[in-house]
């Protein structure tokens, strides 16, 4: 499998605040890779990098995808415009709008405005708009912030099973512990600004993660070493 | 019910209060005014002024709205260009009405051009400080999400711009159609040669008190009825930017 990221020694700067420290890292295709850490260490920067809205001041990144789905923390929706029209606004394709609004669930609400969804159905129509130009990487970033526990198991289920069917590699950052073991089969644990990567943990789960009783273990494992980080 | 007991009260008021100057130069009482109102209202000649201060109003509104709405656009679009007219702006902001009043009687002597440019000046700037804050305060997420996606600046302009600035565009309608109709009278007063202000300024060269109240009833009730009439329109319009 090739690496869709390569990243080497990678340093972030905001003045004289260093926010990235020597990051080091690979993503294979395919791959569902979680950025695990505390708030304010620098995990939105580093898919800013990625996504081309930021520079960086040190280091090397290889990038090599074609085409990036960005699914924001919050929806990003343009309020004044319906579900269909804010798809639109990013590609003119209609069949393939149809196609992902049936994928993320929300046929029968193109024309609603976003201020007629509840804030699950907008993370999903943030999510439809990433999904939109076929990403071969898909950047989430901590998507699920503002949600419920039971919205927020169904849309990363959902994620899941269309990672499954698509097959793009996945970028995630999150702060929370449970979802980063949900979501992820390899968690990059991170320090405190200016963050370093100080742990990798491979996951290998069948079935449901949230009944295997595995789950809490790693769990435990990682707020361990958060907590002595 | 509430409305109509404030009326009642108002004519009290004013009953009250002309009784105790009982000088009708001054303030007459209601039904000396009412039946002035009466006697214009069935006078041709204040309709033709009534319909000549209406078109102005209209007319320097839809002006005001639309040269307001596109400088204040690319004054907001662009800081240099925003850098350089906001003094220029300012400046027509400050400026007496008396000013633009002595400028358009050399200009264009007594007519109706002078109503409309001194009403224009007076309102443009608000339109254009209105709409160019809008511009600025446009949602940095939203750019940033443009970015991302790599939007074409066609669609950005069309979606995110212009849809932006609608909330500023009706703010700027709420506040001109509540001011127009004051604005216009009083150019008309001073260099008009028809509508409702010129009226005002007949009867007042005439001292014909009750006759200037009068007038004043009928631009009032015309300046509400209109505002209420267009801000129901606008905000129909606007439904969707969730501002009704």
């Amino acid at each position: 499998m090739g690496d869709v990221l390569e990243v080497k020694d990678l340093v972030k700067r905001y003045g004289k605040l260093p926010v990235l420290d020597r990051w080091n890292l690979k993503v294979s295709k395919g791959e569902r890779i979680v950025l695990l850490g505390p708030s304010g260490c620098g995990k939105t920067t580093f898919l800013k990098i990625i996504a081309g809205l930021e520079g960086y001041d040190e280091g090397e990144l290889y990038m090599n995808f074609k085409s990036l789905g960005f699914v924001f923390q919050e929806p990003r929706l343009i309020p004044w415009r319906t579900v269909k029209k804010n798809l639109s606004f990013v590609s003119d394709d209609e069949s393939k709008i149809k196609e992902v609004l049936k994928m993320v669930k929300l046929e029968g609400f193109e024309n609603h405005l976003p201020s007629q969804l509840s804030g699950g159905m907008r993370q999903r129509v943030n999510l439809a708009r990433a999904l939109l130009n076929d990403p071969d990487l898909l950047i989430l970033d901590e998507p699920f912030s503002s949600l419920d526990l039971p919205v927020k198991l169904k849309i990363m289920d959902d994620i899941v099973e269309l990672w499954k069917e698509s097959n793009f590699t996945l970028l995630m950052v999150t702060h929370d512990v449970k979802e980063a073991v949900y979501m992820g089969d390899r968690i990059l644990i991170l320090s405190e600004r200016p963050s370093r990567i100080i742990e990798e943990i491979t996951l290998s789960f069948h079935g449901n993660r949230m009944l295997d009783e595995r789950f809490l273990k790693i769990e435990a494992q990682i707020i361990r070493i958060l907590s002595s980080s | 019910m509430k409305t109509i007991v404030g009326l009642l009260l108002l004519l009290l008021v004013w009953e009250i209060s002309a009784l105790l100057l009982s000088s009708s130069f001054i303030l007459p009482t209601p039904v000396e005014t009412f039946k002035a109102l009466i006697h214009e209202l069935a006078r041709i000649e204040t309709f033709h002024a009534f319909l000549s201060t209406a078109w102005k109003g209209f007319f320097v509104l839809g002006l005001v709205v639309l040269l307001g709405t596109l400088i204040g656009l690319v004054m907001g679009i662009n800081t240099a260009i925003y850098e350089i007219l906001r003094p220029v702006v300012m400046v027509v902001q400050a400026v007496p009405v008396i000013s633009w009043l002595a400028l358009v009687i050399f200009l264009w002597g007594i007519g109706w051009k002078g109503p409309v440019l001194i009403s224009f000046l007076s309102l443009l700037p608000v339109s254009i400080f209105t709409t160019a804050a809008g511009v600025r305060s446009i949602d940095k997420d939203l750019l940033e999400m443009v970015e991302v996606y790599k939007v074409p600046k066609r669609k950005v302009f069309k979606d995110i711009y212009l849809g932006s600035i609608v909330p500023f565009v009706v703010a700027t309608i709420d506040i001109s159609i509540g001011n127009v109709w004051k604005v216009v009278l009083v150019s008309e007063f001073l260099c008009g040669d028809e509508g409702l202000g010129v009226l005002i300024s007949w009867a007042r060269q005439y001292v014909d008190v009750p006759r200037v109240y009068a007038l004043t009833i009928i631009a009032v009730v015309f300046g509400i009825i209109s505002e209420r009439l267009t801000r129901r329109f606008v905000r129909r319009l606007t439904r969707k930017w969730g501002m009704s």
